[in-house]
C-alpha cells in the first residue's frame, strides 16, 4: 500500500485529493475477503473520468457482489506522473492505493479515440508490458469496453479482450469464468478461448485478418472455435436494469459535479453523422417511478444540488412533461437544480422551458448540425429553420439573449451553399431577437457557433463517406470567417490535425496498433488535451510505420469493402446502412423509429417491435 | 435561530482536502443529513458555514471550528450524530458548542511536528539572531522576521511542538517556517508531518 509513499509526494503535485481516493461512498474491502480484483481504468485524467456515468454504474454493480472488488483508476497528469516514477510507485487503484498489477481484470473504458495512446501510457505505469503478447501469465487480464471498441482493430495488439455493448451483464459472466479458470489452474490462451463463446465478447488474437495487394481487406477468420461475428450485448429490460444508489462524491470540482439519472437509451432519430445513435439501439426507457426513485436516491445520498437527466435525446421520453411534474415537485423543495442537456429543438415547448428555467437559468444549446435544409435532409437531421427560429423565439421570450449553435463542417455533398445557410440562420436568430417586444433592454442578442468537423465513424451510414482533406476544410472554415461580420456572432472550431487523428483511429485497422506503439514511444499521450498534443509526432509514427493517413481517413470505401469492423454485429444490419446511405445521396430523409420502423434490424434481435 | 461551533477532525487522507474543498464537503453533508441549516439570502443562496480559520493542504487538523446557524431547535449531540454518520472518513465531529470567542478573538495556534532532518542545523536556524524570509501578503511580496513569532514548546528529535500567529490580523503558518529551514540548509527534508492540535485566543484560553 502506497499511503505514506504517496503522502511523501501529493503536495508535490496540483490538486492532490484527486490521487488518494477516500471520496465519500467509495468502497474499501478486505482484500482477504475478496476472490476477484477488477482495476476500472478511465484513460483520461480524475476530473474527467469522474463524470462519466458508465464507470459508475459498473463500478457499483461490481461491487455489490460482496467477493468482487472494483477500484477506480485514472491517468495522471504529468506532474504525478513525474513523481510516480522518481519514487517508484506503480498505478495504484484509489480505494486499496496497492498496484494495479496485482489486479485479476485491468478494463479500460473507451469514450473517445484520443485516449488509445493513454491506454498504453496507463499499463506502463502500472509496470506491465504494454503488448497481449508480452503478457503470458493468467491475470491480470487487460479488456476495454465502452463506444470506442464497435472498432477495437486499433487498439488489437495491446488488450486481450473486448466486451461489445452493454455491460451490466457481461461483466459479472466475465469476472465468474476467470474465477473458475483461476481454480482449474488454467493458462490465459485457454481462458480467453472460452471467454469468446460469451455472446459480447470479443478476443483480437483469435481472429486472423489478411488484407489485399490494395492494403484492404481480403478477410478476417476466427479461429479455435471463437464466433465468426462478435454480437453486441443489450439488457432487455431497461425498467428494472441495475443503477446505483449512490455516487461517489469526489473532494475536488470535477467536469460534471452532480447527480446523474439516465432515463432512456438509445435513440429513435437516426442522424446519419451520430454513431452513438446506432450503437445504443434499442430505444429503451425507464419508467417514471424508477426515474424518481432513482433521482431521490442519488441525491439524497450524496447531497448534490444539481441532478442531470442523461440520454441521448431526453426530449424524445415518452412521458417527458409527466416526468419532469414529478421530477420538480422533489427537486424545486430540496432547492436542487434540475438539468436537462440533452433536448431537441423541434420538442422544445414553453412549458418545458419554464421547468428548466425554475431552480436555475442554465444555457441554451441548439444543434442544427447544417446550415440548409438541403444538407439537415442528407444528414437525416430532422429540424427544419422553423423549430430552430421558434425555439429562440420562446427562449427570448423567457428572458435568455445568448444561444449556441452547433454544426459540422465536411460533411458528404456539402458545398460553400450550405456556408452561406450558417450565415443566413444566425442573421434571422439576430432579426428576431430586436423583434421581441418584451428583450432585456439594453443588452445585445450572443450567438455561439460552434463548427466541428464531420467524422465519419464505423455502423453509421456515413461509415463508407471519406472525410474531406485538409484544404476542403480549411477553405470552409475560412469562407464561413469570410462572410459571417457580426460581432454578434463568435465562432470557434475544430483543428484539423485533431479531427483527422481521430477519423485514422476510429477507422482504422490492426496495422494502427504498431502506429500507435510508436506515436506513445515518441511521447504522444493525453492527446485529447490541446496542450499535450503532439501532431508532429503522430506524423512522424505515420511514416515510419509507412502507413499513409489518408488511406483510412479519406478514402470512399465501397459497398461491399470488408471493414476493419465487419465481423463485430451491433445488431443493426449492413444492409440497412447502405439504404441509410443511398437516401442521403437522395437528400431523402427517414422518418423516426416512432413514426415508422425503418427496418435497421435491431428488432429482431429483441424478438418483436421496439414500439407497441 | 441558533449560532452553534462544530469542532471536527481533519486526519488521514482528508488533509488532501483543500480548503475551497472542504466548505463544498460540509454543504453537502448537512444536506445529505438534513441538518435544518439557515441558508444565505440572495440571488444564488447557499448554506451559510464559516471557518474561524483556513488550514494548510497537507496539514492534519485535531480540533479545527467552523460556525453555523440553525433554524430548528436540535441538540448538540443530535448535530454531532447526524452529521458523523454521513461525513467521509478522516472528518470527524468531535463536539457542537455555542461559540464563547469570536474569530477575531484568536491569536494563536499549536503544531506538533514530526520531522526528519539534521537536527544540528535545524538548531543552528532556530538559534539565529533573525529569520528572515519572505511571505505573500495582499499587497505583494513582504519580508519578515520571524525569530520574535516562534514560540517552541517542546523539542527532541525528529519533533517540534510549536506556537504560531493565528487569527483575523496576522498568520503564519509552519510551511512558511520549514520552508525558511530548507533554503537556510539547502537541502529538502527527509520527511516532514504537520498536525495542528489547538488554536488559542487573545485571553490565554482555549478557542471555544
Amino acid at each position: 500500500m502506497y499511503k505514506e509513499k504517496l503522502d511523501k509526494i501529493l503536495l508535490k503535485v496540483q490538486k492532490p485529493s484527486r490521487y488518494i481516493g477516500g471520496e465519500l461512498n467509495s468502497i474499501e474491502k478486505n482484500p482477504a475477503d475478496v476472490t476477484m480484483r477488477f482495476a476500472f481504468c478511465f484513460p483520461d485524467t480524475y476530473d474527467i473520468g469522474m463524470s462519466h456515468l458508465g464507470m459508475k454504474i459498473l463500478y457499483s454493480l461490481i461491487n455489490s457482489v460482496p467477493e468482487y472488488w472494483c477500484e477506480r483508476v485514472f491517468m495522471p497528469l504529468p506532474d504525478m506522473e513525474e513523481q510516480m516514477r522518481k519514487n517508484d510507485i506503480l498505478l495504484y487503484g484509489l480505494e486499496s492505493l496497492e498496484p494495479i498489477k496485482d489486479s485479476d481484470f485491468i478494463g479500460f473504458t473507451l469514450q473517445y479515440e484520443l485516449s488509445f495512446t493513454n491506454i498504453l501510457a496507463m499499463l506502463d505505469l502500472a509496470g506491465l508490458p504494454v503488448f497481449s503478447k508480452d503478457r503470458p501469465d493468467l491475470t491480470p487480464i487487460i479488456c476495454a469496453g465502452g463506444p470506442c471498441v464497435c472498432n477495437a482493430e486499433p487498439i488489437a495488439d495491446f488488450v486481450d479482450l473486448c466486451i461489445l455493448g452493454e455491460g451490466e451483464e457481461v461483466n459479472l459472466e466475465l469476472m465468474r469464468l476467470l474465477e473458475q479458470c483461476k481454480k482449474e489452474g488454467c493458462t490465459k490462451h485457454e481462458f480467453l478461448v472460452r471467454a469468446a463463446q460469451i455472446e459480447g465478447i470479443y478476443v483480437p488474437s483469435l481472429y486472423k485478418v489478411e488484407y489485399n495487394a490494395d492494403n484492404t481487406i481480403a478477410s478476417i477468420t476466427p479461429t479455435e472455435g471463437a464466433p465468426a461475428t462478435v454480437r453486441k450485448r443489450i439488457i432487455r429490460d431497461f425498467d428494472k436494469i441495475y443503477y446505483p444508489e449512490t455516487f461517489v462524491v469526489p473532494f475536488s470540482e470535477i467536469v460534471h459535479d452532480r447527480a446523474v439519472v439516465e432515463v432512456l437509451r438509445g435513440c429513435i432519430r437516426g442522424c446519419r453523422f451520430c454513431q452513438a445513435g446506432y450503437l445504443y439501439r434499442p430505444f429503451r426507457e425507464k419508467s417514471v417511478d424508477t426515474i424518481e426513485k432513482e433521482t431521490i436516491s442519488l441525491c439524497e445520498s450524496t447531497g448534490y444540488d444539481e441532478v442531470s437527466l442523461s440520454s441521448l435525446s431526453t426530449s424524445d421520453y415518452s412521458e417527458i412533461e409527466r416526468l419532469l411534474d414529478r421530477l420538480t415537485s422533489y427537486t424545486d423543495g430540496e432547492r436542487i437544480n434540475l438539468a436537462l442537456p440533452s433536448m431537441r429543438i423541434d420538442r422544445f415547448s414553453d412549458e418545458l422551458l419554464q421547468k428548466i428555467k425554475s431552480v436555475r437559468k442554465s444555457g441554451l444549446t441548439f444543434a442544427p448540425e447544417a446550415g440548409t435544409q438541403r444538407l439537415r435532409d442528407v444528414i437525416n437531421k430532422n429540424i427544419t429553420e422553423k423549430n430552430v427560429l421558434d425555439s429562440c423565439r420562446i427562449a427570448f421570450e423567457g428572458g435568455y439573449t445568448s444561444v449556441k449553435l452547433y454544426f459540422m463542417l465536411g460533411l458528404p455533398t456539402e458545398t460553400l451553399e450550405d456556408m452561406d445557410g450558417i450565415k443566413d440562420l444566425c442573421e434571422k436568430i439576430i432579426d428576431l431577437y430586436y423583434t421581441i417586444p418584451n428583450r432585456p433592454k439594453g443588452k445585445s442578442v450572443q450567438i455561439s457557433v460552434s463548427l466541428s468537423t464531420f467524422i465519419p465513424k464505423p455502423f453509421t451510414p456515413f461509415e463508407f463517406e471519406p472525410q474531406p482533406t485538409e484544404d476542403v476544410i480549411d477553405e470552409r472554415q475560412k469562407y464561413i470567417l469570410s462572410i459571417i461580420n457580426s460581432r454578434k456572432v463568435n465562432i470557434s472550431w475544430s483543428r484539423y490535425p485533431i479531427t483527422v487523428l481521430e477519423a485514422a483511429l476510429a477507422r482504422g485497422d490492426r496495422r494502427l496498433s504498431e502506429v500507435i506503439y510508436t506515436a506513445w514511444k515518441k511521447g504522444c499521450k493525453l492527446d485529447g488535451w490541446n496542450e499535450y498534443y503532439r501532431f508532429d509526432l503522430w506524423q512522424e509514427a505515420f511514416r515510419e510505420c509507412g502507413i499513409d493517413m489518408a488511406f483510412y481517413v479519406n478514402r470512399r470505401r465501397e459497398y461491399d469493402e470488408i471493414m476493419p469492423w465487419s465481423h463485430m454485429d451491433i445488431l443493426v444490419s449492413r444492409d440497412f446502412l447502405i439504404r441509410e446511405n443511398k437516401r442521403a445521396h437522395e437528400e431523402v430523409p427517414t422518418k423516426n423509429c416512432r413514426e415508422q420502423c425503418a427496418g435497421c434490424g435491431v428488432n429482431k434481435c429483441i424478438g418483436g417491435n421496439c414500439f407497441e | 435561530m441558533n449560532n452553534i461551533r462544530i469542532f471536527f477532525s481533519k486526519t488521514g487522507r482528508a488533509v488532501y482536502i483543500s480548503h475551497l474543498d472542504l466548505y463544498r464537503l460540509f454543504q453537502r453533508a448537512v444536506k445529505r443529513c438534513k441538518l435544518p441549516v439557515w441558508e444565505t439570502q440572495g440571488f444564488n443562496p447557499h448554506v451559510y458555514i464559516t471557518f474561524a480559520l483556513p488550514l494548510a493542504l497537507g496539514t492534519e487538523g485535531l480540533r479545527e471550528s467552523l460556525d453555523t446557524r440553525l433554524t430548528e431547535e436540535l441538540s448538540f449531540n443530535e448535530v454531532r450524530e447526524r452529521l458523523n454518520a454521513v461525513l467521509p472518513g478522516g472528518i470527524r465531529v468531535l463536539d457542537v458548542a455555542e461559540p464563547v470567542y469570536k474569530n477575531t478573538d484568536i491569536e494563536k495556534s499549536e503544531y506538533e511536528i514530526e520531522i526528519s532532518c539534521d537536527e544540528a542545523k535545524l538548531t543552528e536556524f532556530f538559534e539565529q539572531e533573525k529569520i528572515i524570509t519572505e511571505k505573500k501578503t495582499k499587497r505583494g511580496i513582504a519580508e519578515i522576521d520571524l525569530k520574535p513569532v516562534i514560540e517552541i514548546a517542546e523539542r527532541r528529535d525528529g519533533f517540534i511542538k510549536m506556537l504560531l500567529p493565528s487569527g483575523t490580523e496576522t498568520n503564519i503558518g509552519p510551511n512558511l517556517v520549514f520552508d525558511a529551514f530548507e533554503r537556510f540548509s539547502g537541502s529538502e527534508i527527509a520527511s516532514l508531518k504537520i498536525s495542528r492540535t489547538d488554536v488559542y485566543c487573545k485571553n490565554g484560553e482555549n478557542f471555544r
